[in-house]
């Protein structure tokens, strides 16, 4: 791969410092209703959301639907603008950067979608997929961006044979390690997996994410790892973080986080999650109540109250704040901090 | 829903000014002066009384006055009088338009009763010998012009069964049966390429819905084939058919102005013909207004229709 | 040689399927979507139909009710009760579609039509196989929406798909499907569009719903987590095949086909070493006209010997209503096949 130099950092900031630090960050979603378009209202996808990436690490970031996990991997690449808050890229605040200034940043961060196939111009061969991105950035060009796009196919498992086929013509695995090529082809250092897994079959599934994890040792890389499956959360993440409804209410180590949950709603997700059929036991899994309500009209308080079977007074009024929960964990909920544990 | 069709309602009236002030610019840069048109052959014509009969048709004022005076007048129903008549404009629309609206709203039938079932048919019986020889009527029916149309079946049926149409014309009125025979052909002739454009239209839209999963799951519950096609297919794939007929509402009213005149029906069509002709500003200005005007009151039901028949737009 | 599964129960089973072949036409001529599959469902009783993408699971489905779309069975039969579905005439089917037999579906965003009330549908079921009014159609949907655990059910009546959320509109397609008291529901992935609390919520329903309905439950599912929650006998495909089949419990303690045992191992679990690369299963499944000669897994298979190449391995019965379609098993006894680890 290539040198230490030509992989640093355009924002010249030191080797260990965080790769990725949120703060804050909202994101608020205009609806508009009547003849002049006025707002009556917001979606509020992201409510408030902190957390921070360092190189080399994955972090997992895991929710429902309407949780605002895909709007945050959105907002970290600047693809969308945040309302209010601060993201900080390689110690440089992009929050508001203007597009000319995102693009030298864009080189070091990537995104793999969830369907490989549907985010490919089917018209384009797979070296014209790969070497885009090299072209649109000014790396390089022609026979030396197809050298580099034969050699990225090999890393991902595929062959420099397939350069001048199309995507249908694969399989749903092969095709998400031609979009996992893509975006390495410009030497990211912050790959953003936005549900990259979930819409492949269990072996393939096996298959890639043993694939990123080599790629992640091999490179160097650091992950945003968007799921809303717990178990392969946890298996591929160092931290996890876990949302509902637009905030953060849980944060810690993958392995602790799901061996011992401290928030009412990670409980109900790490119980929901089907027994191990390897155990051949059937246990009924614990059925939370309700659904998740609208992300355009959240219950006041800690979002999560109606739904929660531990619910008192202060929840429906007083947003909880992150509070330790052990050594390096923390969790937005009242119960959690006090004497008794959720 | 009411927001939905009140803010239609306003784009259109936008729309309809725009196309008067456009066509009130554009009539005025065809070659031929109204002036000399009429005073060409009357003795003792001389610059005095030219002036004169521009001065008594408004026409010595600049254009941007004469504009003006226009959509002052308009905005309170005064189209003025015509050039060559005298008449007030809005009389001689009055006594055009039902003859008019009668031949629309025939071809408008013809279009919507023979191109629905055909488009049907077409997409049920999916590349059968049915659906091929439909596509070739269809595909006939798109490329040939309404007018050659009409002048071919006057002709043949002239020629064929020594029948022609009536020359002149009755209003339904005064007697039904001859109105109907005469207004017939020019109604077809019309209603052709709108039956056409709603077979292929219905046919594609019809075989897109058919292949959704929901289809799927009215023929698990047991419905007949009838309810799943009648009840189910057909109203999901009306959608972009009725976008269809209300733009075809726009060529059949373009087509009127030269049919009217091969069948000799005393419409609109043929008011606005004779009137460029003749260069008549007032006249042909408040047909194009009137046309403007039924044209988006046709699209502003079809927009309501849309939220009729799909709960989303109602809701949205 | 087809093997049907002998039931566990004394009675007849409600559902056998025999030598089933489903042919599709493509471009370059028919394909073969579904060799020779065979499995019955015994009154009561809920089986789970395991398999990933293309292995044919989600075809033998539809094909029970004859609703394949471009598809045909070109072999084999379909047994409800000891009737022939695939012999039968429009009318006879239409009548069980629905009846006697009821299908929800994958994605209820899409099953459902998006411009009628979700009421009109529950009571366009109910008027198709009885002679209700529409005033008792109506309050028959009203009791169905209450009992799939519908909020407000009275007002939801009038509510349109879109309007509802992906769990809610699944209970719809439940309420529709049990309105008419089918003897069999076959769900094809209800659970696999929804989020995970929700999934879990919907199967529990399901299970009440079967025991107070006393229905047989066809589950066609890529989940073994589901199987292991819901299923008392499970189906295994691969490739269009039946490679094994059994009581749940004892195929996903002891698989007895290597790919069993490996879709088991591919799958994160809550105690799975993060240190350890996952036990994937090399390669990708082949398509219908490139199938390898021999046993169709062995060109994936951790433990294929020589003759996996050459023998098309049978469906061979194992004790403890089991079989599996593995070479391992010809002469008739239970051979290990749990991968990795030396077997």
């Amino acid at each position: 791969m290539s040198s230490p130099a030509a992989r640093a950092l355009p924002t010249g900031a030191p080797p260990d410092e965080d790769l990725l630090e949120v703060t804050d960050l909202v994101k608020h979603f205009p609806i508009t209703r009547g003849i002049l378009r006025r707002t009556i209202g917001h979606v509020r996808a992201v409510d408030g959301v902190s957390f921070r990436i360092a190189p080399g690490e994955t972090v997992g970031l895991v929710g429902e639907s309407g949780s605002g996990k895909s709007t945050v991997a959105r907002l970290v690449l600047r693809l969308l603008e945040p309302t209010s808050g601060s993201i900080r890229f390689a110690g440089r605040e992009i929050a508001h950067l203007p597009a000319k200034e995102l693009v030298p940043l864009r080189r070091r961060m990537s995104i793999v979608f969830q369907d490989p196939v549907s985010s490919f111009d089917p018209r384009m061969t797979v070296c014209s997929v790969i070497t885009e991105p090299l072209e649109a950035q000014g790396i390089s060009t022609g026979r030396e961006a197809r050298r580099r796009a034969g050699e990225l196919l090999e890393l991902v498992g595929l062959s420099a044979g397939d350069l001048d086929r199309y995507p249908h013509q694969f399989s749903g695995g092969q095709a998400q390690r031609i979009a996992i090529a893509r975006a390495l082809s410009t030497d990211p250092r912050l790959l953003v997996c936005d549900e990259a897994v979930s819409a492949l079959d269990v072996s393939v599934q096996a298959q890639v994410l043993n694939l990123l994890r080599r790629l992640q040792a091999e490179l160097d890389l650091a992950y945003l790892f968007i799921a809303h499956d717990l178990n392969v959360v946890r298996y591929v993440s160092d931290r996890v973080c876990v949302m509902y409804l637009g905030r953060i209410v849980e944060q810690g180590p993958a392995d602790q986080l799901l061996a011992d949950p401290r928030h009412p709603y990670t409980q109900s997700l790490a119980a929901a999650i089907a027994a191990d059929p390897r155990s051949g036991v059937r246990r009924r899994r614990g059925v939370v109540r309700g659904e998740t309500p609208s992300p355009s009209d959240p219950p006041p308080g800690c979002h999560f109250h109606p739904r929660c079977p531990y619910a008192f007074d202060r929840c429906t009024s007083v947003v909880p704040v992150p509070v330790a929960a052990g050594p390096g964990r923390t969790a937005s909920c009242h119960l959690v901090g006090e004497a008794r544990g959720a | 829903m009411l927001e939905y069709v009140v803010r239609r309602g306003l784009y259109g009236v936008l729309v309809v000014a725009l196309v008067t002030v456009f066509v009130f610019l554009t009539l005025r840069l065809i070659p031929g002066d109204v002036v000399r048109l009429q005073l060409a052959d009357a003795p003792g014509v001389g610059p005095e009384q030219i002036a004169q009969r521009a001065a008594q048709l408004g026409l010595d004022q600049p254009l941007l006055t004469q504009l003006g005076r226009f959509v002052a007048d308009a905005v309170t129903g005064d189209f003025g009088t015509s050039f060559q008549s005298g008449e007030p404009v809005t009389a001689l629309i009055a006594e055009r338009l039902p003859t008019t609206l009668q031949l629309g709203v025939m071809a408008l039938l013809v279009s919507v009763v023979l191109g629905v079932p055909l488009g049907l048919l077409s997409a049920v019986r999916q590349n059968s010998w049915l659906d091929q020889g439909l596509r070739a009527v269809s595909v006939a029916g798109l490329s040939i012009p309404n007018f050659w149309l009409g002048l071919l079946l006057v002709t043949y049926l002239a020629l064929w069964f020594s029948w022609s149409p009536p020359l002149v014309y009755r209003t339904p009125a005064e007697d039904l049966g001859s109105n109907l025979v005469h207004m017939a052909l020019p109604a077809i002739a019309l209603g052709v390429t709108g039956m056409a454009a709603i077979a292929r239209m219905l046919r594609s839209s019809m075989l897109e819905v058919l292949r959704s999963p929901f289809i799927r799951t009215v023929r698990a519950k047991g419905a007949p084939e009838r309810t799943v096609l009648l009840t189910h297919a057909v109203r999901n794939s009306l959608v972009p058919v009725f976008s269809l007929i209300g733009l075809q509402v726009g060529h059949i009213l373009g087509g009127t102005v030269i049919l009217e005149s091969i069948f000799a029906i005393p419409g609109m069509g043929m008011l606005i013909f004779e009137s460029v002709q003749l260069r008549d500003y007032p006249v042909v200005l408040g047909c194009v207004v009137v046309y403007g005007a039924v044209f988006i009151l046709v699209n502003l039901v079809v927009d309501v229709l849309y939220g009729v028949i799909d709960p989303r737009i109602r809701y949205a | 040689m087809p093997a049907t599964v002998p039931t566990p129960r004394s009675a007849a089973p409600l559902l056998e399927v025999e030598d089933l072949h489903v042919e599709f036409d493509t471009p370059d001529g028919p394909v073969e979507a579904v060799t020779g599959v065979g499995l019955t469902v015994g009154a009561q009783e809920t089986v789970a139909v395991v398999g990933e993408s293309g292995s044919g699971k989600t075809v033998t489905a539809l094909a029970v009710l004859q609703l394949l779309d471009g598809g045909r069975i070109s072999r084999g039969r379909v047994l409800w009760d000891g009737t022939d579905l695939t012999g039968l005439d429009r009318r006879a089917l239409r009548r069980i579609r629905g009846n006697e037999i009821a299908m929800i579906f994958q994605d209820p965003m899409t099953s459902l039509d998006p411009l009628y009330s979700v009421g009109h549908q529950i009571v366009e079921a109910l008027r198709l196989h009885s002679r209700m009014s529409k005033r008792a159609a109506r309050e028959r949907a009203v009791e169905l929406l209450a009992r799939v655990g519908m909020p407000d059910p009275r007002r939801r009546l009038d509510s349109y798909p879109h309007q509802l959320s992906g769990g809610q509109r699944q209970r719809v397609m439940i309420a529709i499907a049990l309105a008419c008291s089918p003897r069999l529901l076959i769900a094809d992935e209800p659970t696999t569009a929804l989020d995970v609390t929700v999934e879990a919520q919907i199967l529990e329903l399901l299970r009440e719903l079967q025991a107070e309905y006393r229905t047989a439950m066809l589950l066609v599912t890529h989940d073994m987590g589901v199987v292991a929650e819901t299923a008392d006998r499970v189906i295994v495909f691969y490739a269009g095949q039946v490679v094994e089949h059994g009581p749940a419990a004892d195929v996903l303690r002891d698989p007895q086909h290597p790919y069993t045992a490996a879709l088991l191992e591919a799958v994160p679990g809550r105690e799975t070493d993060r240190a350890e690369p996952l036990a994937a299963i090399p390669g990708a499944v082949p398509p219908p006209r490139a199938m390898p000669p021999g046993c169709r897994f062995h060109t994936r298979c951790a433990m294929a010997w020589d003759e996996c190449a050459r023998d098309e391995p049978q469906l061979y019965p194992l004790s403890g209503a089991r079989a599996a379609r593995c070479l391992r098993h010809r002469s008739g006894t239970a051979v290990p096949v749990a991968t990795g680890k030396g077997a």
